[in-house]
């Protein structure tokens, strides 16, 4: 199906508003991305390209790059939320779980909401049998986290045309690969209907920090201005805002500051809910039936 | 036609004085685009990579990228041009009207100028039949608002060498593609000659954000630093300025600020005229007394 078969276009101002408990005014959504890259692949990323540009394999140099996420960003992320008191979503390619079991254990022990994020990181278009994928990713996570998961992610956001009716059949209850609104919303699938939630590709460390390489601080900038624009609306719509980060990019000693100055800035507000996927889709859905 | 052969070379300190009415010495028109995006073709801009590169299609993640710009961005920015009293340009694909009826609507009840900005969002060069695809785009306009299009702006500003004469035929007054000067222009055709007015590429989102990756204040910086200039400038002869956003760009939480910030600072200018298109149009051909 193409998105539009999915869902018609709908202007914000045109629904009635969606109110959260206790008068807050946003909903903060932070996930981790946790991921396998296979050495005999090309690299998902790259912070320094070979000399002359030619794509060699092995890409040792950037491997590492992001293997020092997992050795030691990560740890960072998990010192900062525990301090923060918030548990984020974590989407994690399920091999993480095998391969780096460690990580996955402490995210465990946290208190972290898994995400299905794929089996290992490539675009989804490349896996010769998507609906096995799915589901083996999901029965791992299921195995490692003790519940099944309920949302999803494609890696790099990626979908086929098929993917959301696959999702569907699996059991996921909601995605974040459409990044077209503030609000949760439904979409239909052969399956019946799917919530997006509102991930980002605005105040996400991928497109800002690998692809328009913005200098570290301006992460903190950009998510200050989305805050605060979307807390003003917030007051007669509630809003909800994703921040989406990576260990190897975020999770740099030059970048962590700046991670945590966002919420350090986000605790002098009232009305600020730190929610994870499952219960931005709880509350979304009785919000919903009791309009 | 070559570009030689539509225009001469002219300095623009040696043409007869161009003199806004009253105290004014710059025009400035605000352009906002709105697109429709076709999920079955490669995306005209992207903000988010395939992991390990390439272009897998579909592209849903960026695709609903733009769509977030139609569904919520646009909206915020509609109340900053409403809050300033500014009525705008709207450069609208001709598909983009019934597709996205309610920012249409918006804009005709506001008594936006409606320019034509092709059917679809591809480049000219790659449209099946131009002459068409013009009659297409300028028949859509009217059915909706009742007045032909006078203006023309090609998707990505793309021409074919005949662009500017089958716009003529096909009854436009002005294009804006050609972003050779501060003043409006005459183009020859092999018809009539056809008013070309001063749109943007540097005032404008796609190349400052999408392409130069600036920090998103950097569209206020800039903003005032070519308005002092062109201001300074038109103290011999008057000056156009353009000011072009797009939703999906501009109308982000963390930009909008700096698009208000720039829309405030001109406004409280009283040497300031914020005028459409066609009032330039209208104002240049009295000044220049027709061809």
């Amino acid at each position: 199906m193409i998105p539009r078969e999915r869902c018609d276009y709908s202007a914000i101002v045109d629904r009635p508003p969606l109110k959260l408990p206790n008068g807050a005014r946003l909903v903060v959504w932070t996930i981790v991305n946790l991921e396998f890259w296979s050495i005999s692949r090309r690299m998902a990323r790259q912070v320094l390209p070979a000399p002359t540009g030619e794509v060699l394999l092995p890409d040792v140099p950037n491997w590492s790059w992001h293997e020092y996420g997992m050795r030691v960003g990560v740890w960072r992320f998990f010192e900062l939320f525990a301090r923060l008191g918030i548990r984020p979503t974590l989407s994690i390619n399920a091999r993480v779980c095998r391969e780096y079991r460690r990580v996955a254990r402490a995210a465990r022990q946290a208190g972290w909401e898994f995400m299905g994020h794929a089996w290992e990181q490539m675009p989804i278009h490349k896996v010769d049998n998507q609906a096995e994928m799915i589901g083996r990713s999901l029965d791992t996570l299921a195995r490692f986290a003790g519940t099944r998961p309920v949302g999803w992610l494609g890696p790099g956001l990626t979908e086929t045309y098929e993917t959301p009716d696959l999702l569907a059949a699996a059991g996921v209850k909601y995605i974040g690969d459409w990044v077209y609104d503030d609000e949760p919303t439904e979409i239909r699938t052969t399956f019946g209907p799917l919530i997006t939630l509102p991930y980002s590709v605005e105040l996400n460390d991928i497109p800002m920090m690998l692809v328009q390489h913005h200098e570290s601080g301006y992460f903190t900038q950009r998510c200050i201005d989305s805050f605060e624009r979307l807390y003003h609306e917030g007051a007669e719509r509630a809003k909800v805002m994703a921040i989406a980060i990576h260990p190897y990019i975020s999770g740099q000693p030059h970048r962590i500051k700046y991670l945590e100055a966002v919420y350090e800035h986000f605790s002098r507000y009232e009305g600020v809910l730190h929610w994870n996927g499952v219960e931005i889709l709880d509350w979304y859905l009785s919000a919903k039936a009791a309009l | 036609m070559l570009p030689s052969e539509r225009l001469d070379f002219s300095s623009i300190d040696q043409r007869p004085k161009l003199a806004l009415p009253g105290s004014a010495r710059l025009a400035v028109w605000v352009i906002v685009n709105v697109e429709e995006w076709d999920p079955t073709q490669p995306l005209p801009r992207t903000v988010l990579t395939p992991p390990a590169g390439g272009a897998p299609m579909p592209d849903i993640p960026n695709w609903a990228w733009h769509e977030y710009g139609n569904r919520v961005g646009f909206w915020r920015m509609l109340e900053v041009l409403d809050h300033f009293e500014i009525r705008a340009v709207l450069a609208i694909n001709g598909s983009a009207i019934g597709r996205y009826e309610p920012i249409a609507r918006a804009a005709v009840d506001r008594r936006w100028e409606f320019i034509g900005h092709g059917f679809t969002q591809r480049n000219m060069q790659k449209v099946a039949d131009e002459r068409d695809d013009l009659r297409q785009t300028a028949a859509a306009i009217p059915e909706f608002t009742r007045q032909p299009p006078r203006g023309w702006l090609g998707p990505g500003l793309t021409e074919t060498w005949e662009t500017p004469d089958l716009l003529v035929e096909e009854g436009f007054d002005y294009v804006c593609d050609w972003v050779l000067d501060d003043q409006p222009v005459w183009l020859k055709t092999r018809t009539q000659p056809i008013v070309n007015l001063p749109y943007t590429q540097e005032c404008n989102d796609v190349a400052m954000m999408l392409i130069q990756h600036h920090k998103a204040s950097e569209y206020y910086d800039r903003a005032i630093d070519q308005f002092a200039q062109l201001h300074t400038d038109a103290a011999q002869s008057s000056r156009v300025m353009a000011l072009v956003v797009h939703p999906y760009i501009m109308g982000a939480p963390h930009r909008l600020r700096y698009f208000r910030d720039v829309l405030a600072r001109i406004r409280a200018h009283r040497e300031v005229l914020f005028w459409s298109g066609e009032e330039i149009l209208d104002w240049f051909l009295d000044q220049r007394g027709g061809a």
